[in-house]
C-alpha cells in the first residue's frame, strides 16, 4: 500500500534521460512533462495515514491488536524509567525517602524547599494516571471491539482491572483522594473534582474483587507457564488485602492474605540473597514483578543508578543506603547491633570523629596529613589492624545485611580491567582502580557511603548495558504478604500466630527467630508491631516499600526527619541534613498545574500553591 | 495534445549583440537585457557583452540597479553600444514575483529584492546567514555557529504564529530549502512580505515566502568566473569560567559552607595548588612539573582555536542562439573553532535552457551537493565547558587528563577527549532536479510546466574511539581504554523526497494604449516523504574493523520511522493596469493538505492589491523634478499556515489518533506493546492569515529612495497545542486551532546614492517596528480576590486555564506572545519594625535581597508574625542556612495575600524574547578601483531570561564557575563579620551547593535587555584596471579583504545576543581575503 504511492509517481521521469542536443528525445521529453503536470494527478494523493503507528480506527479490532494493547496497560509501570539520569520516580528510588536509604544529592522534598509545583508531584501523578487511562481504554474497547475469544478477552479485561486498581492504589497512597475516572473522556471532560481517599480504595477494592471473581483468570502461573508476568487472582488478592490494611480492615486483609498463601505462592526456599537473582525471579515468592529483559529498552535501571563507577558499564550511585538502615541489621543471634560492642565509646564521639576507624590500613604519609587535617584524632589509627577493626562491625550480621548493602572492606565483583571482570574492595580512602589494588570507584570519591548491592549486578556478563537489567522488579511478593498478614492479626490483637508468621521471614533470612531468645522475646502487641515494622524496612531495602510503609504507618517524620538526619557517610556525619516542612507533607502536593487548569481540585491542606 | 498548437507564430528573428557601457566606458556586467513587453531576456555578461535574439521592430529594455533604465528600438544593426545613465533607486528593476516577474515600479505589494551584490564577498558558508540587515521587516538570527548547522533563522514581519514560523523558500520556482542552493549561484532574491505578493502560495505562505533565482547561461562568449576567500575563524563571543583552581575550589567550598555543610576540598588541597602555581616549573614528588601536576586550565582557550576556512567557486557560463548553460562547481571548507567540527562540501549546479523552436523552449535546473560533517559532539560544545573544572588538564603526551584532586568529582569531563572520542563518517548528499519546458503558444500566451524532484539523505557511521585517562599528578592510568569487544558501531540512515509537478498558464495583452492586462492559472501538487534507519551493535573484533557486519551480536539495536505529506493546489492571478497609473492585481489559491482531514483539507486563499502613481498624473508635473516617483499601493490578502517546517518532522497525522509501540515482557519475552500515543482532533483546519498592508514609495531628488509600509497582520485559528490535564495521561496533547496573534508594523527603507565625481557612494537603511498581541487564546485572564461561599476573602485565577501554563513566559490573551511572567523581586522601605515593636510589614531589605543582620531578622519576625517566603521560607528558618539566608532573594508579595513569591504573584514584564525593532544599515563607496561596504544588522526591544549552568549561583562538584557570578556575588561570614571575602553589596545571590530552590526561581533579576547592534561586514576591494587584468587574459580581476561579525554594541552579559538566550556553539569572527576573476 505505502510503497506504491511515491514510485507511481515519479516513474516518468526516472525513464527519461536528458541529452539537450537531441531534438527527437526532447520533444518526447516535453510530452511527458506537459503530461505530468496537466494530469499527472493521483486521487489518493493527500490520503496519507501513519508508518509507525496503529490508528484509532483499527486499535483492538485483532486478536493481535487486543494483545499489543493490553501489552501496553502493563508497559505503563515502566513510565518512570528514564536512562539517561535517574528520574527519581521508579519504585526503588524513593527509597530515598524511607528509612533505610538516601540519595547522593539533597532532593528538595527531604531539604524542605519542596512546592507544589515540584516535577515529583506531577510525574507520579500523569505517569499513574497513564496507566488508568490504558486500562480504562482496554476495559471499554476490548469487549466492544476485539474478535478475540472470550475467555481471553475477559481474563485481559481482570488483567486491566487489576492494574487499573494498582496505580489508583499508588495514587491514593500519595495524594489521598484524587479525581476518579473509570471510562475514558476527551479533554473537555477532565474536569473531575478528587474523591475522597476512602471512595478511591473502595474503587480499588471493587475492581479487584472483579478480577477474583473472574473465572478465566488463573490462581497463579508456573515458572515455564509462558502467561508469568501476568496477573493472577493471587496477585489480586495480595493487593486487596494491602489496601485493607490501608482501610484497618484488618480481618478481610487476613483472609485475603490467606487466599493468597492458598494460591500457592511461598517464601522462596533458597538464600534471601538468591531470591533476587535472574535464576529466581519467577519462584513461588513473586506474586507480580515488573517484567525485566536483558534488552535495550526492556530493562531495569538499578545497576545504572545504584551500581559504582566499578560496576559493569560505569554506573552512578545516585541512591545510597543509609547508616541508619545498616545500624538497624541486628546481630546473628537476634541481639541488637551495637558499636560501642565493636570499638568502645563510638556512639559517644562526634560523627565526624569517627571517621579514623574506617581508614584504610597502610596509609600512605600525604593520606595520614589529609586525615588529620580533616580534624580526626590520628592516635586512634591502627596503620595495621583498621580495616579489621571496622570489618567485624559487619560480620556475624543478619545476613541479609550483606546481601542487601556492601559494606567498608567488603569485596564486589564489578567491571572488567583490562578484559577481565575485577573484584573490587571497597576502601577509605579510595586510591587506585586497576589491579592489582582494585578499590572500588564511586562517583563521590570525597566521600564514603554504604552502596546497594541488592539489584547491583556481579561482572559483565549479566545485562549487555547498565541500563538493561533483567532481573525483575516485584511489586508484591510473599515475604510481603506474610508481614503485612502478621500485623493485619496483630494489629486484631496479640497473637503467636503473627509471631510465627514474622519467624518465616526471619527464618529465611537467616537470623535468630523471635522468641528464641531473651532479646527476642516479643513482650505484647506494641512490641511485636515495632518488629514488624523494622522487619519490613530491613527485608524490603531498595524495593520500594519501605516509603510509602512509613506513610502508611505515619511513622515517616520520626523515622526520617527526627533532628539531625540527613544524608550520612558511613560513620554518621551528616553530607545533607533534612527539614521538615510540616505534618502536611504526608500527603503530597496535587501538582499545582493540575489545579490551575482545572480548578475544581483543591489541594491538599498545608500546601501552597 | 499540447503540441498540436500552431508553433511558428513569430514574424522573422534576429541575434542582436551589443556591448553595454557605464558612462566612464567601464563595461557593465548583469545588466538586464529583455525584450519589450516579453519576459525573455539575457543578461551582460562581466564584458558588459549581450546576445539576444528579437524580431525586427522589437525594442530591448535594458535595466538594473543603479541605472537607468534605456529602451533600445532594434532596427537593421545586429551590433549596438549603449551607454547607461547611472540613476538612484531601483525604479526599473524587474523583480521576481510567485510564479512571474514584474517592475518593481508596478508592484502593488509589499516585495524587497536582494541582489547577488548584496551577497558577494562575504565569508559565510549559507544564505540564511547572510541576509540579516539587508532588507526592512527581515530578521535573521544565527543561532549557532557549527559548521554545516550555522544557518540563520529568518523571521518576516515579527512572530505571526505560536508554530512554525519559517517562511516558504522557494529556489527556481520550487519549494527547497535554503541550504540547498549554494550562494555564488544566486542572481537574485525576493522577499514577499504583504499577503498580496505571498498569497499565490496559498495555504504555506503566511510567514512571507523567500524566492531564490539562480543564474542562467548568457548568449555570448563564454565567461569562466572564479571566486575564491580563505577566512581566518575565531569565536565571535566566549563565557570566561574561573581558571585557577585554588580558587574554584575556594568557591565550592564557600558554597557548601553556605549551607551548612563541610567543605569539599581541605585546606591543604588549596595551599597544595597555589604553591604549585607560585613555581609552576616545579617538580612533585615523582618529578612530574607542578603545571601540569596541578592544572589550572582555561577550557574556553583550549577549545576554541583560530582556524582557516576556504570557499572556492568557478563557474562558466556561455551559449548561443539555441543553447545557455551556467555550469558552476563549488568546494567549501569550514573547520569551525573547535577540533572535529569542520564541515566540506561540494556542491554542483548546472542550468542548461534550449530554445528548441519558436514555441519551445526546455531547460533544467539541476543541484547537487554532498557535506560532510565533522563528528564532534558538540550540540552544545558549551555544556561541556560548564560540565568540567580547571582541575583536569586536557592532553599531554598522548594521554587525555583526569580529576587529580582527589576530592573533585570523577565525572567531571575531559572535554578534549569528548571532542576526540568518536570516529566515522556523516556524510550528506543532496540531489535537486527541475526539468521544465516553456511553450510560447500566441502572442503574449505562455505555458509552463516543471517537474521537479528533489531528495537528501544522510549517511552516518559513527564508532567510539579508545580514550584513557591519566592522573598525571600521580602518573596513574585512572581510565583504561575501553577493550574493543565493548565497544559500539552505529550506522544512521535518513532520507527525504519531494516530487513537484508544476504548470502555469500566462497571458499579458494591451488593449488600445492604456489598458494592460495580465492573467495567469496554474496547477501544482507536492509528494514529500521522510523515513530513517538506524542500527547498533557492540563488541569490535579490533578498533579499526567497525562494520556492523563484524561486529559482534550482543547487543543489536535497529530503529526507523517514515511520514509523509502531500499538497495540491489550483491558483490564478488577473494583473490590470490603466494608463500605467492605476494597477490592480487580484490572486486566488486553492489548496488540499493531507494534513487535514477529508472534511477540513481544501481551504481558499484570496488577495487583491491597488497601486496609484501619483507621480504619472498631470497634476503632479509641477512636482516631478523634486519628487520623480511617488507611488501609493495598499493591498489586503488570506494566507495559510499548516505548521510543518519544509523537511522537519511535525504532526503529519494530527487529525487520526495513532498507537504507536511500546516495550514489555512476559516470562523473559519480548512482548510488543502499543498504546495511544497521541490524542487526535479531527477538526485540525489551516491556520489563516489576513494581512492588510498599505505602502508607499517615492524617489526625492533623484537620489533618495524612500519606501514605508504599515501593515496589520491578524492570524486566527494559530495551531497550538495547549497544555491537557495530566490525568490525560502521558499521550501528546491534541493539535488544535485555538489562539489569534496580531501582528502591526512599520517598516522604512531609506536608500540615498551620488556620484560625486570620481566617487559613487551609496547608504541605504532599513528600520521596522512589530508589535505582537495575542488576541484569543483560551479566554480572558481573570484574578482577583472575591468572597467565597463561607465569606472569606479569597484570591482566585484562571492563569492556567487562560495560558499554556508556561514556566517563565505565558501565552495569554492581551499580551505578547510569549510574554516574560515571574516573581519580582521584593522591595521593602529599609525600616524593620513599628513604633510598637512589631514587624513593619512595609520594612525590609531594598533591594531584594537580604544583606545584613537586621534583613534577616525582619524575614524572621514576619515568619513568626505568619507570613511566608515561598519557596523555602514558609517555616521557621532551621539553624543550618539551608533555608532562607543572609544572601537570599525574597520576592514581592504582589497580590497582598501575606504570602511572598507564590504563583498569584507572577507579573507579566510587558517584554519577551522577540524583539521589537529591527534594523539594518549598509554603506558603499566606491573610487576608481577601489571600493569599499559595510553593514550592520540589530534588534532591539526584546529581553532574555539567562538562568542556565553558566548564570547560576548554585555550584557543582564537577561544574565550572563562571568568572560574572565569581567577581561579584554575595558573600558573608557570619563568624566574622569583617572578614575581608565579605561583600554584602555583592550583585548576585550567595553561591549554593548542588540546589537552590529560592534563587533559582524565574524572577526578574535574571531577565537581561539584550538589544544589539553589529558589524556584520567590512569589506574593501580593488579591481584591476583593464590594462593590467587583460594582459593575464583577464577580463576582471577583484581581490578584497572582509571581516565578518567583527563586533557588537551590547548591555547583555551572555555569549552573543543574535544567537538568542540559549549558549551554544558560537558564531565566528572572520578575517577573510579573497579573489574574483573573470576570463
Amino acid at each position: 500500500m505505502k510503497s506504491g504511492r511515491g514510485e507511481n509517481f515519479i516513474w516518468p521521469v526516472r525513464s527519461v534521460h536528458f541529452k539537450p542536443t537531441n531534438i527527437t528525445l526532447m520533444k518526447k521529453l516535453l510530452i511527458i512533462v506537459s503530461f505530468i503536470a496537466v494530469a499527472g494527478c493521483q486521487k489518493k494523493l493527500l490520503d496519507t495515514a501513519p508508518y509507525n503507528a496503529a490508528s484509532s480506527a483499527t486499535m483492538w479490532t485483532t486478536d493481535g491488536l487486543t494483545d499489543q494493547g493490553v501489552t501496553g496497560v502493563y508497559q505503563a509501570m515502566r513510565l518512570s524509567i528514564a536512562t539517561g539520569g535517574a528520574s527519581g520516580n521508579e519504585l526503588y528510588q524513593l527509597d530515598r525517602y524511607a528509612f533505610t536509604g538516601q540519595g547522593r544529592d539533597l532532593d528538595a522534598l527531604l531539604g524542605g524547599t519542596i512546592t507544589s509545583s515540584s516535577g515529583l508531584f506531577s510525574a507520579n501523578w500523569q505517569q499513574l494516571y497513564e496507566g488508568v487511562k490504558r486500562a480504562n481504554d482496554a476495559i471499554s474497547n476490548i469487549p466492544l471491539k476485539s474478535p478475540s475469544a472470550a475467555a481471553k478477552k475477559a481474563r485481559y479485561v481482570a488483567e486491566c482491572k487489576f492494574l487499573r486498581a494498582y496505580y489508583y492504589s499508588r495514587l491514593n497512597q500519595l495524594f489521598r483522594g484524587v479525581p476518579l475516572y473509570l471510562e475514558n473522556v476527551d479533554v473537555s471532560g477532565a474536569t473531575k473534582p478528587r474523591e475522597t481517599e476512602d471512595k478511591i480504595w473502595d474503587a480499588v477494592i471493587a475492581d479487584l474483587t472483579d478480577a477474583i471473581n473472574e473465572s478465566n483468570l488463573p490462581l497463579k502461573y508456573t515458572s515455564a507457564d509462558a502467561g508469568n508476568g501476568h496477573v493472577t487472582k493471587g496477585a489480586a488478592y495480595a493487593l486487596r488485602g494491602k489496601v485493607y490494611m490501608y482501610k484497618q480492615q484488618w480481618a478481610n486483609a487476613a483472609a485475603d492474605f490467606q487466599k493468597v498463601k492458598d494460591a500457592g505462592y511461598k517464601l522462596f526456599t533458597g538464600s534471601y540473597k538468591d531470591c533476587f537473582t535472574l535464576a529466581n525471579e519467577k519462584s513461588d515468592e513473586m506474586i507480580f514483578s515488573i517484567q525485566n529483559i536483558n534488552q535495550d529498552g526492556y530493562g531495569s535501571t538499578t545497576q545504572f543508578y545504584c551500581g559504582t563507577r566499578s560496576s559493569f558499564g560505569s554506573c552512578w550511585n545516585t541512591y545510597l543506603v543509609s547508616p541508619n538502615g545498616v545500624d538497624m541489621f541486628e546481630n546473628i543471634d537476634g541481639t541488637k547491633f551495637n558499636w560501642d560492642a565493636i570499638i568502645p565509646g563510638y556512639n559517644a564521639m562526634a560523627p565526624a570523629k569517627r571517621e579514623v576507624y574506617f581508614l584504610r590500613d597502610n596509609m600512605t604519609t600525604a593520606e595520614v596529613t589529609a586525615a588529620a587535617a580533616r580534624g580526626l584524632d590520628m592516635s586512634l589509627y591502627l596503620p595495621v589492624g583498621n580495616e579489621a577493626r571496622v570489618k567485624a562491625a559487619y560480620e556475624n550480621r543478619d545476613p541479609r545485611l550483606k546481601a542487601n548493602v556492601i559494606t567498608p572492606y567488603s569485596t564486589y565483583l564489578g567491571r572488567p580491567i583490562n578484559g577481565v571482570d575485577q573484584t573490587f574492595t571497597s576502601r577509605w580512602p579510595a586510591r587506585d582502580e586497576n589491579p592489582p589494588t582494585s578499590d572500588l570507584f564511586t562517583d563521590t570519591k570525597s566521600q564514603f557511603f554504604y552502596l546497594y548491592r541488592k539489584f547491583v549486578y556481579e561482572g559483565s556478563t549479566q545485562l549487555i548495558s547498565r541500563v538493561t537489567g533483567p532481573i525483575d522488579l516485584p511489586v508484591i511478593r510473599y515475604a510481603d504478604v506474610a508481614l503485612m498478614w502478621a500485623e493485619a492479626i496483630n494489629e486484631q490483637g496479640f497473637s503467636t500466630t503473627a509471631v510465627d508468621l514474622v519467624n518465616t521471614v526471619r527464618a529465611r533470612a537467616g537470623v535468630a527467630l523471635l522468641n528464641s531468645s531473651p532479646t527476642t522475646t516479643v513482650t505484647g502487641q506494641a512490641d511485636l508491631r515495632e518488629r514488624i515494622r523494622n522487619e519490613r524496612r530491613m527485608e524490603f531495602m531498595n524495593e520500594g516499600i519501605s516509603f510509602f510503609d512509613e506513610l502508611r504507618w505515619k511513622t515517616w517524620k520520626d523515622k526520617v526527619f527526627y533532628p539531625g538526619n540527613g544524608v550520612k557517610q558511613v560513620w554518621g556525619a551528616n553530607v545533607n541534613t533534612y527539614t521538615w516542612q510540616g505534618d502536611y507533607i504526608y500527603n503530597w502536593a496535587v501538582p499545582a498545574s493540575e489545579i490551575q487548569i482545572n480548578t475544581k481540585l483543591t489541594q491538599n491542606t498545608g500546601w501552597l500553591n | 495534445m499540447l503540441l498540436a498548437v500552431p508553433a511558428f507564430l513569430f514574424s522573422q528573428t534576429k541575434t542582436v549583440t551589443g556591448t553595454v557601457t557605464d558612462e566612464t566606458s567601464g563595461p557593465l556586467q548583469g545588466i538586464s537585457v529583455t525584450i519589450k513587453g516579453t519576459t525573455t531576456g539575457t543578461q551582460t555578461d562581466a564584458n558588459g557583452k549581450f546576445s539576444i535574439s528579437v524580431s525586427t521592430g522589437a525594442k530591448l529594455v535594458l535595466s538594473a540597479v543603479n541605472f537607468e533604465t534605456t529602451e533600445l528600438a532594434v532596427g537593421n544593426q545586429s551590433v549596438v553600444a549603449v551607454s547607461l545613465k547611472s540613476k538612484s533607486g531601483s525604479l526599473n528593476d524587474v523583480v521576481v514575483v510567485g510564479y512571474a516577474t514584474q517592475k518593481k515600479v508596478n508592484l502593488t505589494g509589499s516585495v524587497s529584492s536582494i541582489t547577488a551584490s548584496d551577497l558577494s564577498g562575504r565569508p559565510v558558508t549559507n544564505v540564511s546567514s547572510a541576509l540579516a540587515g539587508l532588507s526592512s521587516g527581515v530578521f535573521v538570527r544565527q543561532s549557532s555557529g557549527k559548521p554545516g548547522s550555522d544557518g540563520g533563522t529568518i523571521r518576516i514581519r515579527g512572530v505571526g504564529t505560536l508554530n512554525n514560523s519559517d517562511p516558504l523558500v522557494v529556489i527556481d520556482g520550487i519549494i527547497g530549502s535554503m541550504d540547498a542552493v549554494n550562494p555564488d549561484d544566486i542572481q537574485s532574491m525576493s522577499i514577499l512580505k504583504d499577503a498580496a505578493s505571498a498569497s499565490i502560495y496559498g495555504s504555506q505562505a503566511a510567514n512571507g515566502v523567500i524566492l531564490i533565482t539562480t543564474k542562467k547561461g548568457s548568449k555570448n562568449k563564454t565567461t569562466v568566473t572564479y571566486n575564491g576567500i580563505a577566512s581566518s575563524t575565531a569565536p565571535s563571543g566566549k563565557i570566561q569560567f574561573v581558571t585557577n583552581y585554588a580558587q574554584h575550589m575556594g568557591l565550592i567550598n564557600e558554597s557548601s559552607v553556605n549551607l551548612g555543610q563541610s567543605v569539599l576540598f581541605p585546606q591543604a588541597r588549596i595551599d597544595e595548588w597555589k604553591a604549585a602555581a607560585a613555581n609552576p616549573d616545579g617538580k612533585n614528588a615523582i618529578g612530574v612539573p607542578n603545571w601540569l601536576a596541578y592544572p589550572n586550565t582555561d577550557w574556553s582557550s583550549w577549545i576554541f582555536h583560530h582556524k582557516t576556512a576556504q570557499n572556492h567557486n568557478i563557474s562558466l557560463s556561455g551559449g548561443n542562439e539555441k543553447v545557455t548553460y551556467l555550469l558552476s562547481a563549488n568546494y567549501q571548507n569550514n573547520p569551525g573553532i573547535v577540533d572535529h567540527t569542520t564541515t566540506e562540501k561540494y556542491q554542483f549546479r548546472a542550468n542548461i535552457e534550449a530554445k528548441i523552436n519558436k514555441v519551445i523552449t526546455v531547460g533544467t535546473q539541476t543541484f547537487a551537493s554532498l557535506q560532510t560533517y565533522g563528528l564532534a559532539n558538540t550540540d552544545n560544545v558549551y555544556n561541556f565547558l560548564s560540565q568540567t573544572t580547571p582541575g583536569v588538564y586536557p592532553y599531554y603526551d598522548g594521554k587525555y587528563g583526569y580529576p587529580s584532586a582527589t576530592e573533585e568529582n570523577q565525572l567531571a569531563n575531559n572535554i578534549q577527549a569528548y571532542l576526540d572520542g568518536t570516529g566515522g563518517r556523516d556524510e550528506q548528499t543532496r540531489i535537486n532536479t527541475t526539468l521544465y519546458s516553456i511553450l510560447n503558444l500566441y502572442k503574449g500566451l505562455s505555458f509552463e510546466a516543471k517537474v521537479n524532484y528533489q531528495t537528501r539523505f544522510e549517511e552516518t557511521n559513527t564508532h567510539a574511539l579508545p580514550i584513557n585517562k591519566w592522573d598525571f599528578n600521580t602518573n596513574i592510568l585512572r581510565v583504561a581504554a575501553t577493550t574493543p569487544d565493548l565497544l559500539t558501531t552505529s550506522y544512521s540512515f535518513n532520507k527525504d523526497y519531494r516530487v513537484t509537478l508544476d504548470g502555469v498558464l500566462r497571458y499579458n495583452t494591451k488593449i488600445g494604449k492604456d489598458h494592460d492586462f495580465g492573467a495567469l492559472a496554474g496547477y501544482d501538487e507536492f509528494y514529500f516523504n521522510y523515513y530513517d534507519f538506524n542500527a547498533s551493535k557492540l563488541g569490535l573484533i579490533d578498533y579499526s574493523i567497525t562494520t556492523l557486519g563484524s561486529a559482534g551480536n550482543t547487543a543489536n539495536n535497529a530503529g526507523g520511522q517514515q511520514y509523509d505529506r502531500a499538497v495540491r493546489s489550483l491558483f490564478g492571478r488577473i494583473n490590470y493596469a490603466y494608463k500605467n497609473k492605476y494597477l490592480l492585481e487580484a490572486n486566488l489559491r486553492y489548496d488540499g493538505s493531507s494534513r487535514f482531514s477529508g472534511a477540513n483539507r481544501w481551504g481558499y486563499f484570496p488577495s487583491v492589491s491597488a497601486g496609484w502613481k501619483v507621480s504619472e498624473e498631470d497634476f503632479f508635473a509641477p512636482f516631478k523634478d523634486k519628487i520623480r516617483n511617488l507611488k501609493l499601493r495598499g493591498s489586503w490578502g488570506k494566507l495559510g499556515n499548516f505548521g510543518a517546517t519544509n523537511n522537519g518532522s511535525a504532526n503529519d497525522y494530527a487529525y487520526q489518533a495513532v498507537y504507536s509501540a511500546v516495550n514489555y515482557s512476559f516470562n523473559g519475552i519480548a512482548a510488543a506493546g502499543l498504546r495511544q500515543g497521541s490524542i487526535a482532533n479531527p477538526l485540525l483546519q489551516w491556520e489563516n492569515t489576513t494581512q492588510t498592508n498599505i505602502g508607499l514609495e517615492a524617489t526625492i531628488f533623484r537620489s533618495l529612495n524612500v519606501e514605508l509600509d504599515w501593515y496589520n497582520r491578524q492570524t486566527d485559528g494559530i495551531l497550538t497545542t495547549p497544555p491537557v490535564p495530566l490525568v490525560l495521561g502521558t499521550a501528546s496533547a491534541p493539535i488544535q486551532n485555538t489562539a489569534a496573534v496580531l501582528n502591526r508594523g512599520v517598516e522604512v527603507t531609506l536608500g540615498w546614492s551620488k556620484r560625486i565625481g570620481q566617487f559613487n557612494l551609496s547608504l541605504s537603511g532599513n528600520f521596522a517596528y512589530n508589535r505582537n498581541t495575542v488576541t484569543g487564546y483560551k479566554g480572558k485572564l481573570v484574578e482577583g480576590y472575591s468572597t467565597d461561599a463561607s465569606g472569606n476573602k479569597v484570591y482566585t485565577s484562571n492563569i492556567g486555564a487562560a495560558s499554556n501554563n508556561g514556566t517563565n513566559t505565558l501565552i495569554v490573551e492581551d499580551h505578547t506572545i510569549n510574554e516574560y511572567f515571574m516573581q519580582t523581586l521584593y522591595k521593602g522601605n529599609g525600616s524593620y519594625a513599628n513604633t510598637d515593636g512589631s514587624v513593619n510589614i512595609n520594612g525590609g531589605p531594598k533591594t531584594g535581597m537580604i544583606r545584613t543582620a537586621e534583613d534577616l531578622n525582619w524575614v524572621k519576625s514576619m515568619i513568626a508574625a505568619g507570613y511566608k517566603f515561598l519557596p523555602v521560607g514558609s517555616t521557621a528558618l532551621p539553624a543550618n542556612k539551608s533555608l532562607l539566608n543572609y544572601g537570599d532573594f525574597i520576592y514581592a508579595d504582589n497580590n497582598k495575600d501575606g504570602i511572598y513569591g507564590n504563583s498569584f504573584d507572577r507579573k507579566f514584564t510587558g517584554t519577551s524574547s522577540t524583539p521589537k525593532y529591527n534594523f539594518g544599515f549598509s554603506a558603499n563607496l566606491a573610487w576608481k578601483g577601489i571600493d569599499f561596504s559595510m553593514l550592520w544588522a540589530g534588534s532591539a526591544g526584546m529581553q532574555y531570561y539567562w538562568n542556565d549552568s553558566y548564570n547560576t549561583t548554585t555550584t557543582r562538584n564537577g561544574f565550572g564557575v563562571t568568572k560574572l557570578v565569581a567577581d561579584n556575588h554575595y558573600f558573608y561570614n557570619e563568624a566574622n563579620p569583617t572578614d575581608p571575602a565579605n561583600n554584602t553589596n555583592g550583585k548576585y545571590p550567595r553561591l549554593k551547593y548542588n540546589t537552590d530552590a529560592q534563587n533559582t526561581t524565574s524572577s526578574t533579576f535574571w531577565l537581561y535587555n539584550a538589544s544589539y547592534i553589529k558589524l556584520k561586514n567590512l569589506q574593501i576591494g580593488y579591481t584591476l584596471p583593464n590594462r593590467y587584468a587583460s594582459k593575464a587574459l583577464i577580463t576582471r580581476a577583484r581581490i578584497y579583504l572582509s571581516a565578518e561579525n567583527l563586533f557588537t554594541i551590547t548591555s547583555y552579559p551572555g555569549l552573543d545576543p543574535e544567537i538568542g538566550p540559549s549558549i551554544g556553539y558560537p558564531t565566528l569572527k572572520q578575517y577573510a581575503a579573497g579573489v574574483t576573476l573573470t576570463f
